[in-house]
């Protein structure tokens, strides 16, 4: 075929189309969407906790603050990598906070072993949290993944690492208002790394979630 | 000596203006308005390919799937920003591709200097068998349907995949699927006639 005529064909083809909204405010959807399905859960399972009680611990509000703060910019990251044209440096806009994250629990693990000559581990709780974290992130992370599939999948891997990052960060965030007393190394080994190891084993499934549609793919979605 | 930068730049800004006027009324439907789009946007894809696959016979084809993915994914277009990045970002993205798809399927052919020989049962064929032969293999693809002749010149005789071949001609690929397979099943009845009749 020649593309004169593939030109002629689409042309033929085009309908209007929906344009695809801004990607901070799609991302800021799926926070708040994500943050009220946590809610829910965390009150579903019985926590009943004072949010400022919570927060007087500095430990805490860190570490809160720093998966929320990965999670939004995580979620921005993913929306904007399927947007053509966008500046490549928003796509690593959650490192700072994940970095921030990582290093303030670090600094809390060396706090503890300065304090009590030894790090605290959580016995019997470690194995089941990896377990717990994916089953709180399951759905924002099929949320959003099936929001990115609205972009173009021009960094497939990128993008479903980003958005797994942002789905286990917010899990991250509620289990640690679920389990505040968890200790600093039990929550760097058990909670932080898995959730950059599931962020870079769902990378690995980027062209399989995100590929290109064809025509007949459109027609079928009513486009 | 050059043109001052921005006397050199004036036509790049009428075009990216342009460009973008159009893509927008694209968006909102305009057919026209899209056809001219791509139109133009044609000679510029053809040569950014061709730039970075030298001496490929596949250029072509590689400005097709950037069209077509052009076209899927033209609703991720922000009339806001400019059009030229998002271009060249699907352009880019979509050559890369195509590199990747045609090394991992070179990793898998075996290049054969000598061809292996076939006889039939009886006697060797000589050349104007195989003329013969070529000959009515192609009365048997002609006397074909259009679509079924298409879908069998695509994945047969150039090879291409079915969601390749999906993408080339905008049918299903269980539409291309049932194409084949009837076209084969044509194809091997006209030949049984004919060989009845030689």
């Amino acid at each position: 075929m020649k593309s004169e005529d593939l030109i002629s064909r689409l042309a033929a083809d085009a309908s209007p189309v929906k344009r695809l909204s801004h990607p901070i405010w799609r991302a800021a959807m799926w926070f708040c969407v994500s943050t009220a399905y946590a809610v829910v859960l965390l009150v579903g399972t019985g926590w009943q906790k004072n949010l400022s009680t919570q927060f007087s611990d500095s430990r805490l509000l860190w570490g809160f603050s720093a998966a929320m703060l990965t999670a939004m910019m995580a979620a921005a990251a993913a929306f904007c990598s399927t947007c053509p044209g966008r500046p490549l440096w928003e796509r690593l806009a959650p490192f700072p906070f994940l970095l921030f994250w990582v290093a303030s629990t670090i600094e809390g693990c060396r706090q503890d072993l300065a304090l009590k000559g030894s790090l605290p581990v959580d016995a019997g709780l470690q194995l089941a949290l990896p377990g717990k974290l994916l089953l709180v992130s399951a759905a924002p992370a099929v949320l959003i993944l099936l929001m990115v599939r609205r972009g173009a999948p021009i960094a497939p891997y990128l993008t479903t690492g980003l958005s797994m990052l942002a789905a286990t960060a917010i899990g991250a965030a509620a289990m640690l208002l679920a389990q505040p007393h968890l200790s600093n190394i039990t929550l760097l080994i058990w909670q932080i790394l898995p959730v950059i190891i599931f962020s870079g084993i769902a990378s690995l499934f980027g062209p399989r979630l995100l590929y290109w549609s064809t025509i007949s793919d459109l027609r079928e979605q009513g486009h | 000596m050059g043109m001052p930068k921005s006397e050199s730049n004036q036509p790049n800004a009428a075009r990216e203006a342009r460009w973008r006027k159009l893509m927008r009324a694209a968006q909102d439907g305009d057919r026209a308005a899209y056809s001219m789009l791509l139109t133009e946007i044609l000679p510029l894809l053809r040569r950014s390919v061709a730039r970075k696959r030298q001496g490929s016979a596949d250029v072509e084809d590689i400005v097709q799937e950037i069209l077509l993915s052009l076209h899927t994914v033209r609703h991720t277009y922000d009339p806001n920003r400019p059009f030229m990045p998002w271009l060249m970002t699907i352009a880019a993205r979509r050559t890369i591709d195509a590199v990747r798809r045609n090394a991992s399927r070179s990793a898998n052919e075996v290049i054969v200097d000598v061809l292996p020989e076939t006889f039939s049962a009886g006697e060797a064929k000589n050349e104007q068998d195989i003329v013969d032969d070529q000959e009515f293999l192609r009365q048997a693809l002609a006397q074909l349907p259009d679509g079924q002749r298409e879908a069998v010149e695509l994945m047969k005789l150039k090879g291409l995949s079915l969601q390749e071949a999906s993408k080339a001609t905008g049918k299903s690929i269980a539409s291309l699927k049932v194409s084949v397979h009837r076209a084969i099943k044509g194809m091997r009845e006209f030949i049984d006639e004919g060989n009845r009749r030689r």
